[in-house]
């Protein structure tokens, strides 16, 4: 981006490039060529990386097993089974609420945290650092920390604000937002990353302006940062949105799953590992994929206008 | 790039990408390229299989023994599942890597479907003789043997015995004695594996087992789940979770957890492994570490005592170079006396033959095990164990939570017990 916004910049597209060249036709649709033959070895490599993978599951989750042992073509057999399935209903609820919630209020906090950190005050590399200390851990571990935090034993939270044995993880609701906490605890501080980034494309005549023109802290904060920052704010969404929804380390290890906290790639890994059934497993997580792609290429779209409107309204 | 691939080159392909993923564990696939001899490797997790540790002790015992076929120790990750998977990575691709698999007595049936393990009847008779009956019930499938006993395990209910006189005999009176000494002393009463994962599912059939149910007949061909016991069974505990006999945090508690608030004098009574007992004696902080005793678990109907028993065996694996090599050096783990006392006194591992207790009788651990390892029942090794026991905790978990009705609980649990005889 930074490369192209020079004053031929404005006029993005094939167009532009042309005009620049201005040499014969047939030796720039050569070069267009000779760059798809460049960029050919790139992408068969992550066709093999990536799409290979997709792919195979998707032909697994046509085929029947017993356990580990391939009985065969099965149809559509697993997908019925999939979505048949109350577990299958029960999980997705889950995932969705979890996603929305914390996403929701990552977000929020994320926000509060860029902007703080995006003023000038003493202490600022300290205070940047610092809240970024929870997404460098591992999520892993953090999850475990959580799980110390809230369970009964040793019941650190309990202690800390004289709740005595208050269960935590051991009833449904508290259950999920335990786990939901931890979720935001972990990565507002990566929304926050992304979006101070996006304060910083901010230039700093444009408050000046509006601050010359009358314009009140939330005015200024309405009318330009929120409207300038949207495409940060996609970006970070769209991140925090599809990560979420395959959500599976941190209510595997801080509930198990228990009082409805089973998380859609929870139950994939129990289909692929524990009761291993790869056709169901497969199928199981090809609906995840779409799901996810889904929700994914919505975002995209959005993203993608809004980059073209804030570039043409520049 | 256009030549057509055929199923077989893509099934080719898969298992080639499986085999990359099995040389990719640590210190996997240095082949030792041998036909007959050579270095066998035993592929088995756990702290005990650590550097310095005693299986390590083990495998060396038997190299110096055997220096035509040394053995050396695969260390596969700490968490059973995750054993399970690499362990299924190599055979599902049919390598060679693993010559000894050691085997947790719920896979038994799994392993001998999938045509993984070798079968063991032709030296069934050597080892049926000294091992305990229900190690070798854990190591048996279908009638056949597939592992070679190696290493048991079975519950206890670990007490305060400042607060308690006499250990109970029934749960009913044990919960009687955790409230009263719980409220006494403003501490939890009864603490044991009450997560949802597969420890609970111990912990449940070892009440479901005390009050006379069964699951399986002798050959394990036909369901005699009892619906009423086992609905009895789940309604008392969830009484329990409700009167407070329970201690706090029962319902999210692993043995770590259960073994911590025992520890730190936070409950009366706990139900955990034996390997509770030296790490307690040993916390120099711990206010228990004089005041607690260990009995056989209790029963509903007060007689005799039942225990799920745990541990892993060992198997040859079908796809190894040096079968016979690796045979003999399960059947020697199995029933050599210096290996399997090695194995009680050095890591209070319960080993699997039996005379190793008469010798150690003077071990409290080893006492009690020698006591109650005759009773202990091994969950069925079915094949499909692992679905069976992931319905028992979806059903029977919210169950004694209050979230569901037991009966309905204990109806899931039987076609699931059912759907695992027709398959």
């Amino acid at each position: 981006m930074a490369a192209t916004t020079t004053d031929t910049g404005r006029e993005p597209g094939v167009s532009g490039g042309a005009d620049r060249s201005g040499g014969p036709r047939r030796r720039e649709m050569s070069e267009t060529t000779l760059g798809k033959v460049f960029v050919a070895p790139a992408i068969l490599l992550m066709a093999l990386v990536a799409l290979f993978p997709i792919l195979y599951a998707m032909v697994l989750s046509l085929q029947a097993y017993t356990g580990r042992q391939n009985q065969g073509w099965a149809g559509l057999d697993n997908y019925v089974e999939a979505l048949t399935n109350d577990r299958f209903w029960t999980a997705l609820q889950f995932t969705i609420v979890f996603t929305v919630t914390s996403v929701a209020a990552e977000f929020l906090i994320g926000l509060g945290f860029a902007l703080l950190m995006n003023q000038a005050f003493r202490g600022r590399g300290v205070t940047r650092a610092s809240i970024l200390v929870p997404w460098v851990i591992p999520t892993v571990i953090a999850a475990q920390m959580w799980f110390f935090m809230f369970n009964v034993t040793p019941g650190f939270i309990n202690n800390v604000f004289g709740l005595g044995d208050f269960s935590w993880l051991g009833q449904s609701g508290w259950a999920s937002f335990a786990v939901i906490f931890a979720d935001v605890w972990k990565t507002a501080p990566f929304v926050a990353l992304l979006l101070l980034a996006g304060l910083q494309t901010i230039p700093g005549d444009v408050y000046e302006g509006a601050r010359v023109d009358g314009a009140g802290m939330f005015q200024r904060f309405w009318y330009i940062t929120l409207p300038l920052l949207k495409p940060a704010i996609l970006v970070a969404l769209l991140f925090r949105t599809v990560e979420a929804l395959r959500v599976y380390d941190l209510p595997q290890v801080m509930t198990g799953g228990a009082f409805n906290t089973e998380s859609l790639s929870i139950l994939v890994q129990q289909y692929v590992v524990r009761t291993p059934d790869p056709g169901l497993g497969s199928a199981l997580s090809t609906i995840t994929f779409i799901f996810i792609l889904g929700v994914g290429m919505v975002f995209v779209r959005f993203l993608g206008k809004e980059l073209v409107i804030g570039e043409e309204g520049r | 790039m256009s030549r057509k691939w055929s199923r077989g080159r893509w099934a080719a392909a898969g298992a080639l990408s499986l085999v990359a993923v099995a040389a990719c564990t640590p210190g996997g696939g240095d082949g030792d390229g041998g036909e007959g001899g050579g270095e066998m490797v035993w592929a088995l997790g756990g702290s005990e299989a650590q550097p310095g540790r005693v299986h390590q002790q083990v495998a060396e015992l038997w190299s110096e023994q055997n220096p035509d076929n040394p053995i050396r120790i695969e260390i596969l990750p700490d968490e059973a599942d995750q054993q399970r998977e690499q362990q299924a990575l190599e055979l599902q691709a049919e390598g060679s890597n693993f010559d000894v698999l050691g085997v947790d007595v719920i896979w038994t049936g799994e392993y001998s479907t999938n045509g993984w393990v070798e079968s063991l009847e032709d030296v069934r008779a050597e080892i049926e003789e000294v091992s305990i009956p229900g190690a070798v019930e854990s190591a048996t499938w279908g009638g056949e043997l597939w592992v070679a006993p190696y290493n048991s395990n079975a519950g206890f209910l670990y007490y305060r015995t400042d607060l308690i006189d006499e250990p109970p005999t029934t749960w009913d009176e044990l919960c009687e004695m955790a409230i009263e000494a719980g409220q006494q002393e403003d501490i939890g009463g009864f603490i044991g594996q009450g997560s949802r994962y597969e420890g609970f599912v111990v912990n449940w059939l070892e009440y479901y087992w005390s009050d006379g149910g069964e699951l399986y007949n002798e050959d394990q061909s036909e369901v005699v789940f009892d619906t009423d016991t086992a609905t009895q069974v789940t309604e008392w505990l969830a009484d329990a979770k409700e009167s407070g006999c329970l201690a706090p945090g029962f319902n999210t508690a692993t043995e770590e957890e259960a073994r911590n608030l025992f520890q730190s004098g936070d409950a009366v009574f706990m139900r955990n492994w034996p390997y509770a007992y030296s790490l307690i004696q040993d916390d120099q902080q711990s206010p228990v570490r004089e005041n607690f005793g260990i009995a056989p678990l209790p029963t509903f109907s007060g007689e005799g005592t039942i225990s799920a028993l745990g541990g892993f065996n060992n198997a040859v694996s079908a796809f190894s170079d040096n079968k016979e090599a690796a045979k003999e050096f399960v059947v020697w783990a199995a029933t050599n006396e210096e290996v399997q006392a090695l194995l009680a006194t050095e890591a209070s591992v319960p080993p699997t033959l039996e005379s190793v207790y008469e010798d150690l009788s003077d071990d409290p651990v080893m006492a009690l095990l020698g006591e109650v390892l005759p009773e202990a029942k091994p969950r069925p090794p079915a094949p499909q164990w692992n679905n069976i026991s992931v319905e028992m905790q979806r059903n029977l978990f919210p169950a004694y939570n209050g979230e569901g009705d037991p009966a309905d609980a204990s109806q899931a649990v039987q076609e699931a017990l059912e759907g695992a005889v027709e398959e």
